[in-house]
């Protein structure tokens, strides 16, 4: 652990001495090539052998690489995707990536298909550890427009893909109809994102620029935490619980935050449920009620939440918040700013969310920066956080000071 | 040289194509600020990705045709990949093919959104209304356009 300790104490240094020379302020332009240096937005996915995989999007293509050591070097990158013009890179956007009880490595991303901003959810799978990936391919057939992909794997090794699908949006507007945001799609395969089941709809009216979080109940069930669109355009979030595999239960309102807007907030939120069962969520509003990024749990299978609790400085601008729960502990990080630093700040409960330890600086960077992640191999957690000027890294959470 | 010729005229006689939006960045911002100090300036950011900002974008052609002298800077600032013929094309479209176009040089970079409005999160569209004192007005969302009427024309008695 000490080699963590290390790491996670050289990434704290104050960066104005290497600033100057990492250029942070430097325009995207010049980074044009498909490395993660280019990228904006890395999600990671640990395997069963313990090798953390990365997805991006750089150069126009979808790449993935394995890095064996904790992040710190990285095989040679693999093409997942040809190089397809304008893949959604959007500020909520990013390639997903899961591995499912076969080995499989399941890589979905959504891409925009005309100049009217009509996006394709694509699917690629690696049947062979990640050497080569089979050619990307429609989720849908629907010809509507689909974003946010969202893959989990399942206990029975199972993928559920849920997404924001405007099949429904245009089903009215063919009416005359001009209703606002999207529907929640959601489908399952059995043969590692190979083919999935028909497309259904769970939910008719949802944000459409907004990322989703995704999990399983203790009961193996899907639940999705989502930006639903409420009567009178309000964007507070709901939850719904499905009832079994295909059947997906009643929207839950997570909090009455009565943020009523026709903005795109381009800020989803994230869920995770832990092996107790506690649903918990981290989502941002703007609302009339409340401003700023909240936290929330229910013991009820999302059917109730507890009163939502304020995260961050307000002065900083607290945003883009992760939750996730591993055995004995519950992990909560977002990213603050002041205009200058950008700093990831943490916070841990030990009691399944009751109560939180005070927050803290884990990481900071002087330039651009994606959302930070939280990920786990099963026992312990990661901070994974791409950053233009210091690179990608992975901190563990435990050792991290 | 006749044909020559003829292609020329025939360019000259074409509309002005909107020049391509030049990135702003945090210098930009600053510069931006200063140059448009003392005038009443309205800086609207939107993107090409934002449905409601679309939906949006022709009122504020309107807006603009009915006050040629407004100070109207429009912003890209969408992080999906933007192609610069696509975003004049759109303003065109809109009506706003004269107004002031730049793009965000980084919307990747939270600090640049800060330094523009440290409450601003990305959401879109949002506009600034600026006022002759540099006090912010900060309109979150479509836009009431009757209060922005109100705001010019209070900016406009104050000069007075």
């Amino acid at each position: 652990m000490r080699r963590f300790l290390c790491l996670a104490l050289a990434l704290l240094i104050p960066p104005g001495a290497v600033a100057a020379e990492h250029h942070p302020d430097r325009p995207r332009a010049s980074c044009a090539g498909p490395t993660l240096e280019c990228a904006t937005a890395a999600t990671p996915v640990f395997a069963p052998d313990g090798g953390l995989w990365l997805a991006w999007v750089a150069g126009g293509m979808v790449s993935v690489a394995r890095s064996g050591d904790l992040g710190r070097t990285f095989a040679p990158a693999v093409a997942v995707s040809p190089v397809i013009e304008r893949i959604d890179a959007g500020p909520d956007a990013r390639p997903q990536i899961v591995i499912d009880g076969s080995g499989r490595i399941v890589v979905a991303f959504a891409y925009f298909k005309d100049d009217n901003w009509n996006a394709q959810v694509l699917v690629a799978t690696s049947v062979d550890g990640g050497a080569t990936f089979a050619p990307p391919h429609p989720i849908t057939d629907d010809p509507a427009s689909q974003r946010f992909p969202t893959l989990v794997a399942g206990r029975a090794g199972d993928i559920f893909a849920a997404w924001t699908d405007k099949r429904t949006v245009a089903a009215a507007r063919a009416q005359g109809l001009s209703p606002a945001g999207a529907a929640l799609a959601f489908a399952w395969s059995k043969d590692g994102g190979a083919s999935f089941t028909a497309a259904r709809i769970a939910r008719d009216s949802t944000c459409e620029c907004c990322r989703l979080g995704v999990g399983f109940d203790s009961g193996d069930r899907p639940v999705i935490l989502f930006r639903a669109l409420f009567e009178g355009g309000v964007r507070d979030h709901g939850v719904v619980t499905f009832s079994d595999s295909a059947n997906p239960g009643p929207v839950r309102r997570v909090s009455d935050d009565d943020w009523a807007t026709n903005a795109c907030p381009h800020q989803g939120p994230s869920l995770s449920i832990a092996a107790s069962g506690t649903y918990h969520t981290a989502w941002f509003t703007q609302g009339r009620i409340r401003q700023g990024l909240f936290y929330a749990r229910s013991t009820h299978g999302g059917e109730r939440f507890s009163t939502p609790m304020a995260l961050g400085t307000a002065a900083r601008h607290p945003s883009r918040p992760a939750v996730l729960a591993v055995p004995g502990a519950l992990w909560l990080a977002w990213k603050e700013t002041d205009g200058q630093d950008t700093t990831i700040e943490l916070m841990v409960s030990r009691d399944d969310g009751q109560t939180w330890s005070a927050p803290r600086a884990i990481a900071r960077t002087a330039g651009a920066s994606d959302h930070p992640l939280l990920v786990g191999d099963g026992h312990r957690a990661f901070l994974s956080w791409l950053t233009r000027a210091d690179g990608y890294r992975l901190i563990p959470l435990e050792a991290a000071p | 040289m006749r044909p020559l010729l003829l292609a020329a005229l025939l360019l000259l006689s074409l509309p002005a194509l909107a020049a391509p939006p030049q990135p702003l960045d945090q210098p930009g911002w600053a510069a931006l600020r200063s140059a448009h100090a003392g005038q009443p300036t309205i800086v609207h950011f939107w993107g090409l990705s934002c449905g409601p900002c679309l939906v949006e974008l022709p009122e504020w052609g309107a807006l603009l045709r009915q006050r040629p002298g407004l100070d109207l800077i429009v912003v890209e600032a969408d992080q999906v990949e933007a192609r610069p013929d696509r975003i004049a094309a759109v303003l065109d479209k809109a009506g706003l093919g004269q107004a002031k176009s730049r793009t965000l040089a980084d919307p990747f970079d939270d600090r640049l959104r800060y330094r523009i409005d440290a409450g601003w999160a990305g959401e879109l569209p949002l506009t600034l209304l600026i006022g002759r004192d540099g006090t912010v007005t900060r309109v979150l969302g479509g836009a009431d356009f009757a209060a922005v009427r109100r705001w010019l024309n209070q900016q406009t008695e104050q000069h007075r």
